[in-house]
């Protein structure tokens, strides 16, 4: 059952956060989360005999414009 | 790279509140970019970061301004401060925050609550689960429902912030900002700073 003390706390906390700049930061933060995703989505395939598409590996292959 | 905690779509916008959607998108933000250097595609997107006047707001932008610049080698910085040969400038790994070694006590730590949170290791990363940004990532997800915690459980988040976060990160945090290597990782560190102050603070009021 939710108490007269939960509801406050629980706005003061949201409250708080607005004040200390956390509500600004969504929009830029989600694109962010796009670009990147676009990144991971790609296939973390081939977990098994050893050759591994590292970062390291995917940047020789765009440079060599495979 | 590091363990990367995401398994799955996060639910962002179900049932989550504004507060809530921020802070996991700046949690997965930090996390992302201490995992790996942002990439032109991710350092464009941070560019266009915005904060209001509060200390977090300006270092967000402080952070997108230098995210914006273009005279940056961020492979170089990233590499000298966390790879470097053998060991970078800073060990970014919880063990070796809490104990001075890797794979520790607060790794099994880690790993027995991703666990029973059924956050799932990626199969083909071998370094330890406990690094820095992994763990960010990992609160991320428990703010916007990744994983088998739903979005709006505060006390799972506390309980996670207490134990894995505020132990490591804000003296990493701090460490970063003091770093010899960095440059575009010093408003990183900044940001982080200041976003784990307010996170500690907000999590007093639960």
């Amino acid at each position: 059952m939710r108490t007269k003390k939960d509801k406050v706390s629980k706005s003061e906390r949201r409250d708080f956060l607005k004040l200390a700049g956390i509500g600004a930061v969504a929009g830029g933060a989600a694109a962010l989360g796009r670009a990147e995703k676009a990144e991971a989505a790609a296939p973390d395939a081939a977990s098994g005999s050893g050759y591994r598409e590292t970062e390291h590996v995917k940047k020789f292959y765009r440079s060599a414009r495979f | 790279m590091p363990a990367s905690s995401a398994v799955a779509d996060p639910r962002v916008g179900v049932e989550l509140s504004e507060e809530d959607r921020s802070r996991s998108a700046l949690y997965r933000l930090l996390g992302r970019i201490l995992i790996a250097p942002p990439d032109a595609a991710a350092r464009s997107a941070l560019s266009g970061l915005q904060g209001d006047d509060s200390p977090l707001g300006q270092a967000l932008n402080a952070l997108a301004a230098e995210a914006a610049r273009g005279d940056h080698d961020l492979e170089r910085e990233y590499h000298d401060l966390f790879i470097g040969l053998g060991r970078g400038e800073l060990v970014p790994y919880g063990s070796y925050y809490l104990t001075g070694f890797l794979n520790e006590k607060p790794l099994a730590l880690l790993r027995r609550d991703m666990a029973r949170l059924a956050i799932a290791r990626r199969e083909s990363v071998r370094e330890p689960e406990d690094h820095v940004g992994a763990v960010l990532e990992m609160m991320a997800g428990l703010i916007d429902g990744s994983f088998a915690v739903a979005p709006g459980d505060i006390a799972a988040q506390q309980q996670f912030f207490a134990t894995h976060v505020e132990p490591v990160a804000p003296r990493f945090f701090a460490d970063l900002g003091q770093a010899e290597a960095a440059r575009f990782y010093g408003p990183v560190a900044t940001v982080g700073r200041l976003f784990l102050e307010v996170e500690a603070s907000a999590f007093q009021m639960v």
